[in-house]
């Protein structure tokens, strides 16, 4: 058995729970945004691609203090949640925040492709069938853009396992509060005396990313041969 | 076919004349905080012997010494700590009589003005940053100042763990905390945040930054010469100039 520590566990804890919330919490966004993109034509369109691939290319520090102008204490949003008593800056809901920015554009990219593969005839009939928008959306697309949502959500879900530039700086290094698995091997990593304990730790991440990226694989081939 | 070839010729005598140039480089892998000192230095060195060419890394303690432990090309290495640089004797890989203190720094808790006057006050605020204990020489100087003042159970939670000093004081002049732990050389350079108050030697271990000639860099002459320019009076003067403590 590898050696870790209590914190190490927090560790482990903290990571999977931000991976979970920022997931669940981009689901409804990131379909909003695909399906927009994908059948709604509109002006400005590219914009929006634009905008929601920057955090894939920016690097995550950079989106990590843009969202610290954002948020914190003097930030336009930071403020009025301050006066609402809300923080969010140092607290695991930062953490949230910041994974759900930097892996959205994954999420989104996953269920474009899985919605660009729908046969535009079945769209035809269900309109031809009388459905409305929302029924064709839920009866029709969701279902079938489902193999896109799961592989976007896994994917995401490994990315946000591995967020550290923009989480390290809204959400602090602090053990047992915000101190996920990449910030807790960063803080082994840069001490002389804990290489065995940042190994040990990069053994479990090692192993939670296959085996997230193993479900991914093996639902996505599953869903392919159902459809 | 004939132009690629006569390309890839001069191209390969470039490489050839660029070669001994390289090797009369000084290559430098220092501690981030000395970034200004040093490109003050080794700028005044190169005016006075031409030909001198410096190679300047900067980065944290135990990512330099890593890269030395992996053949990163360095002649000398200035620690911020004294751990990095026994972690790098211990393998053998400085000179070991080159090895000699540089500089000193003192701990301050910098912040809005008004905020604290002494460790005392520390107790009354919300939020206090600090690099982490772990990685950090900075952030662990501050618990072992805490644990002397007898103030480390109250301030448990009040504590926000940074990556590095310069970190910490980012958050200080956002106002993201009431104050952080800093090195006073880094307090100097804020902009919003003013020093509070400095922290009483006897709390804290002193701050040394030693340095060194690696293995390689004891051969080649121009490092030795820069090395001993480092211990002259001129660079006491700039290092005086940005805060460091000379004795």
């Amino acid at each position: 058995m590898i050696p870790l520590a209590s914190t190490d566990y927090d560790a482990i804890r903290l990571s999977l729970q931000v991976s979970v919330a920022a997931t669940l919490l981009s689901l409804p966004f990131g379909f909003a945004f695909a399906y927009l993109i994908t059948f709604v034509r509109f002006r400005g369109k590219v914009v929006l691609e634009v905008l929601v691939n920057l955090p894939l290319t920016l690097p995550p520090v950079v989106v990590g203090y843009f969202l610290l102008l954002l948020l914190g204490k003097h930030g336009w949003l930071g403020s009025l949640l301050n006066d609402a008593g809300i923080r969010i800056i140092f607290t695991l809901k930062a953490a949230v925040i910041a994974s759900a920015v930097v892996g959205f554009p994954l999420l989104v990219r996953s269920l474009r492709i899985g919605m660009e593969g729908i046969d535009p005839q079945l769209l035809n009939a269900s309109r031809t069938l009388g459905a409305r928008w929302h029924d064709t959306m839920l009866t029709v697309i969701l279902p079938l853009s489902l193999p896109g949502l799961i592989a976007g959500s896994s994917l995401m879900f490994a990315r946000s396992l591995g967020e550290f530039g923009a989480t390290i700086i809204v959400a602090g290094n602090i053990p047992g509060v915000t101190q996920t698995i990449p910030l807790a091997i960063y803080e082994y990593a840069s001490s002389p005396a804990s290489e065995t304990m940042a190994l040990s730790l990069c053994l479990v991440s090692v192993a939670i990313s296959v085996t997230v990226l193993f479900i991914h694989e093996v639902t996505a081939k599953k869903l392919a041969r159902r459809g | 076919m004939q132009y690629v070839f006569k390309l890839s010729a001069t191209l390969l005598c470039l490489v050839l004349l660029a070669a001994p140039a390289i090797a009369a480089d000084v290559n430098l892998s220092v501690a981030a905080s000395l970034k200004e000192v040093i490109n003050e230095l080794s700028e005044s060195y190169a005016r006075k012997n031409p030909g001198v060419k410096f190679v300047k890394n900067y980065g944290s303690s135990g990512a330099l010494a890593k890269q030395v432990e992996n053949g990163a090309p360095a002649d000398i290495f200035i620690s911020a700590n004294t751990e990095w640089m026994d972690y790098l004797k211990n393998k053998k890989l400085t000179d070991s009589a080159s090895i000699g203190i540089f500089t000193y720094n003192t701990l301050v808790f910098a912040g809005a003005p008004g905020k604290a006057a002494s460790m005392k006050d520390l107790t009354r605020l919300e939020k206090i940053a600090i690099g982490s204990p772990k990685s950090v020489p900075a952030g662990e100087y501050a618990m072992d100042a805490f644990k002397k003042a007898g103030i480390d159970r109250q301030l448990e939670k009040k504590l926000v763990m940074a990556k590095d000093v310069r970190e910490c004081l980012m958050y200080a002049e956002r106002g993201e905390v009431d104050g952080a732990f800093v090195y006073k050389t880094d307090a100097l350079l804020a902009k919003q945040a003013r020093i509070l108050f400095t922290v009483p030697q006897e709390l804290y271990p002193r701050v040394t930054y030693p340095m060194a000639l690696t293995v390689a860099g004891a051969k080649n002459r121009d490092a030795t010469a820069f090395i001993a320019f480092l211990h002259s009076g001129e660079a006491k003067t700039v290092l005086s100039k940005y805060g460091f403590a000379t004795r």
